[in-house]
C-alpha cells in the first residue's frame, strides 16, 4: 500500500485532501480577483478580511493540521508581522514588498528561537504555552514605548484612490499560502509532517529528525501569518495591541481550518469563506447575538463534522457513512 | 520589611482563591485529559448566581456556596453526558474546541442576561479589615482563604475515602481495568466534569466577594488555573493548593516590580500574562511533573 493509500484510509483523502475541493478553491480564488471592480469599499474590506483569515488559517493548518501540534498562539506571528510594517512605516519606508519580506524574516527567526523550547512540549502543554506566548507578547508590546505602547501607531502607505493595492496584496499572500501548502504537502516535507502527526516516535525511528521538521513547519506557518499581518497593518491604517493580537484573529483561523478540514489543502480557504462570510452577515443584522451564534456553530461543527467539510467531498457511501461516523468517538 | 510582609500576605490570600479555581480544572484535566476552556465561564456563572441571589434575595455569599456548587454541578453533568461524551475518544483538538465553543456560548448568554456592566457583591462586612504588625488583612479575603482550605480538604477526603471517589481515581489510573471492575466510565466522566464545573462555581462565588463581576471575568483565571496545575502537578488536590499558594505569592511580588531601562519604564502590574508565561516555561523546563507531581508515563 502506498503512503497516500494509507492516508486515504485514515480518512483524509490523501495528503492534499480531495482534488475536486482544491479545484473549487482555486476557481473561487480567481472569482475573488473581480471584487475591487465592484467599487464597493465595504465589500472589498469584507473579502480582504476573508483572504487574511484564509492566509492565517493556512499558517495554522501547517503546524496544527499537518504536523499535529495544535497551536493557540498564531496571532503572535500575525501581530509581529503587523508591527514590522508599522515600524518600517515609522522609519519612512512605505513599501508592501519590504513589509512582507521583513515580516517573513523576523517571524522565521522569532519562530525558531521560541520553537526550540516550546516545540519540546506536546499536546495540551504545547497549546497553552503557545497561548501564553501570544498573551505575553501582547502584554509586552502594550508596555513598549518604542512601539506606541497601548495607544498604538498610525501606518499609512497609499492614498484612498489606490486602496485596491491592499486587496490584491492580500490576495497574493492568500494564493501563496494555498499553493505553498499544496507543494509542501506533496514534497518530502509534507510527508515528514504527517508522519510526525501520526506517530512521532515511529517517525524518529524511520530517520525523520522530528525537531528539525517541527521547527520548519512552525517557521513556515509563522511566515504565513506574518505576511498576512504585514499587509493588514497598512490596510487598516492604525495598529495597537488589541487590534494586532485580537482574540478573533487567534481563534477564527483555527475554527476555519477545522470547519473546512484540518490537514487538507482546500479546507482552510473553504472554511474561511463560509465562516467569515457568516460572521459578517450576522454582525450586520444580529450584532447582539453574533458571537453567541459563533459559539453554537463551533459546538455543532465539532459534534457533527469533526473532520471538516472537505472530508465530505471524498466520502464513499454518502449519508450512511456520515451518520455512522457521528458515533465513532462516543465514550 | 513591612511591604515584604504585606505582599506575602496578599499573595497567600490571592493564592487560596487560585487553588480553588485550579482544583476543578486539575481534576478534569488529570482524570479525563480534557483541557476545559469552559472553566472560566463556569466560574463566571457561579459569580453571577451569587450576585443575583444576593441582589434579589439578600442571600449571604458564603451561604450561596453550596447553591453555586449544586447548580453548576448539574450543568456540568448534563454537558458531559449529552455533548462531550459524544466525542470523548476524538483527538484532543476536538474537545478543546468543543469546550471553547461552550465557553463562548455561556459568556454571550451572560452578556445578554446581565449585560456587560460591572457588578459587585457588597456585604455589610465588605470593607472591614484588621491589622497585625502593620499588615492589613481584609476579613472577606481571610474567610475566602479559610473556605478554600476547607473545600480542598473535603475534596481530598472524598476522593480517597468515598466509593465514587475511589472509582474516579481508578478511572484515571486505568480505564480498561476500571471498566472490568464494574465502573461505568461515561457516568464517572459526567461526575468529574460536574465536579469541575461545581468547583469553578464555588470559586466564582468566592471571587465575587473581592473582584468585580462581568461576563469576561473568567478568562484571566483560566490561564492562571493552567499554570497553577502545571506548577502543582496534575490531577492532585494538594498540588492545586500548593501550586495556587506559590503562584499567588510569585504574582504578588512580580506585579510590584517597577523600574526603568533607558527611557523605557517597566511596571510589573501591566505584565501579568507575561509573568504567568515565564513561570509556566520555567516549571516546564526545570520540573515538568510539578512541585507535588509524581513521574507519569
Amino acid at each position: 500500500m502506498t503512503t497516500t493509500a494509507v492516508l486515504r484510509r485514515i480518512g483524509l483523502g490523501g495528503i492534499t485532501g480531495s482534488p475536486i475541493a482544491i479545484a473549487v478553491a482555486l476557481a473561487l480564488m480567481v472569482v475573488l480577483l473581480a471584487v475591487p471592480f465592484g467599487h464597493n469599499g465595504y465589500l472589498e474590506i469584507v473579502f480582504r478580511n476573508i483572504l487574511m483569515y484564509a492566509a492565517m488559517a493556512y499558517g495554522w493548518n501547517l503546524i496544527g493540521g499537518y504536523t499535529g501540534y495544535v497551536s493557540f498562539g498564531q496571532v503572535a506571528f500575525f501581530g509581529a508581522g503587523a508591527y514590522c510594517s508599522a515600524v518600517l512605516s515609522a522609519h519612512g519606508i512605505d513599501n508592501l514588498f519590504a513589509d512582507v519580506a521583513l515580516a517573513c524574516v523576523v517571524n522565521a527567526l522569532f519562530a525558531i528561537v521560541v520553537g526550540l523550547p516550546v516545540l519540546r512540549l506536546k499536546g495540551h502543554y504545547f497549546a497553552i504555552a503557545t497561548l501564553g506566548i501570544a498573551l505575553a507578547l501582547s502584554d509586552i508590546v502594550a508596555n513598549l514605548d518604542a512601539l506606541g505602547a497601548s495607544s498604538g501607531l498610525a501606518v499609512h502607505h497609499v492614498d484612498e484612490a489606490h486602496f485596491y493595492v491592499y486587496y490584491y496584496a492580500m490576495w497574493l499572500v492568500a494564493l501563496a499560502t494555498i499553493l505553498g501548502t499544496y507543494f509542501i504537502a506533496r514534497s518530502k516535507l509534507g510527508f515528514a509532517f504527517v508522519a510526525i502527526r501520526e506517530n512521532e516516535e515511529a517517525a524518529a525511528v524511520l530517520g525523520i529528525d522530528a525537531t528539525r521538521y517541527k521547527i520548519t513547519a512552525w517557521a513556515i506557518s509563522a511566515m504565513m501569518a506574518g505576511a498576512a499581518g504585514a499587509v493588514f497593518a497598512p490596510a487598516n491604517g492604525f495598529l495597537d495591541p488589541s487590534i494586532a493580537f485580537s482574540v478573533d484573529s487567534n481563534v477564527f483561523p483555527i475554527v476555519m481550518a477545522i470547519l473546512g478540514g484540518a490537514g487538507t489543502v482546500a479546507g482552510p480557504f473553504i472554511g474561511a469563506l463560509i465562516l467569515a462570510g457568516a460572521n459578517e452577515l450576522l454582525q450586520r443584522y444580529f450584532i447582539k447575538i453574533h458571537t453567541l451564534f459563533f459559539g453554537a456553530m463551533i459546538v455543532i461543527v465539532v459534534l457533527i463534522l469533526p473532520r471538516g467539510l472537505v472530508w465530505l467531498f471524498g466520502l464513499k457511501g454518502g449519508a450512511r457513512t456520515w451518520l455512522k461516523s457521528l458515533t465513532a468517538y462516543k465514550a | 520589611m513591612h511591604l515584604f510582609a504585606q505582599d506575602l500576605v496578599n499573595g497567600i490570600l490571592a493564592g487560596g482563591i487560585l487553588a480553588v479555581v485550579a482544583l476543578g480544572f486539575s481534576l478534569v484535566w488529570g482524570i479525563m485529559n480534557i483541557i476545559n476552556l469552559a472553566h472560566g465561564a463556569f466560574l463566571m456563572l457561579g459569580a453571577y448566581l451569587t450576585y443575583q441571589l444576593f441582589a434579589s434575595f439578600h442571600v449571604d455569599p458564603f451561604l450561596s456556596l453550596p447553591i453555586s456548587f449544586v447548580v453548576l454541578f448539574a450543568l456540568g453533568y448534563l454537558i458531559q453526558t449529552y455533548l462531550i461524551n459524544w466525542v470523548a475518544r476524538a483527538p484532543i483538538l476536538t474537545i478543546f474546541l468543543l469546550t471553547f465553543g461552550l465557553s463562548l456560548l455561556m459568556v454571550n448568554i451572560a452578556l445578554i442576561v446581565w449585560t456587560g456592566d460591572q457588578r459587585g457583591v457588597t456585604t455589610a462586612y465588605s470593607g472591614a479589615n484588621f491589622t497585625i504588625a502593620d499588615v492589613t488583612v481584609p476579613w472577606t479575603k481571610l474567610f475566602t482563604l479559610l473556605a478554600a482550605l476547607a473545600i480542598t480538604g473535603i475534596m481530598q477526603l472524598w476522593l480517597t475515602r468515598s466509593k465514587t471517589g475511589r472509582a474516579i481515581r481508578a478511572t484515571s489510573m486505568d480505564i480498561g481495568a476500571a471498566q472490568l471492575s464494574g465502573v461505568r466510565v461515561a457516568h464517572i466522566y459526567a461526575i468529574v466534569y460536574g465536579l469541575g464545573a461545581g468547583l469553578a462555581g464555588v470559586a466564582g462565588t468566592l471571587i465575587s466577594l473581592s473582584y468585580a463581576v462581568n461576563p469576561g471575568m473568567g478568562d484571566p483565571f483560566l490561564i492562571k488555573a493552567f499554570v497553577v496545575c502545571v506548577l502543582g502537578g496534575l490531577g492532585s488536590v494538594e498540588g492545586a493548593l500548593i501550586g495556587g499558594l506559590v503562584y499567588g505569592i510569585v504574582e504578588a511580588f512580580a506585579t510590584q516590580l517597577d523600574f526603568t531601562i533607558g527611557t523605557q519604564h517597566i511596571s510589573g502590574s501591566g505584565l501579568q500574562d507575561a509573568i504567568a508565561l515565564v513561570v509556566l516555561l520555567i516549571v516546564l523546563i526545570v520540573r515538568p511533573t510539578g512541585i507535588m507531581g509524581k513521574a507519569t508515563a
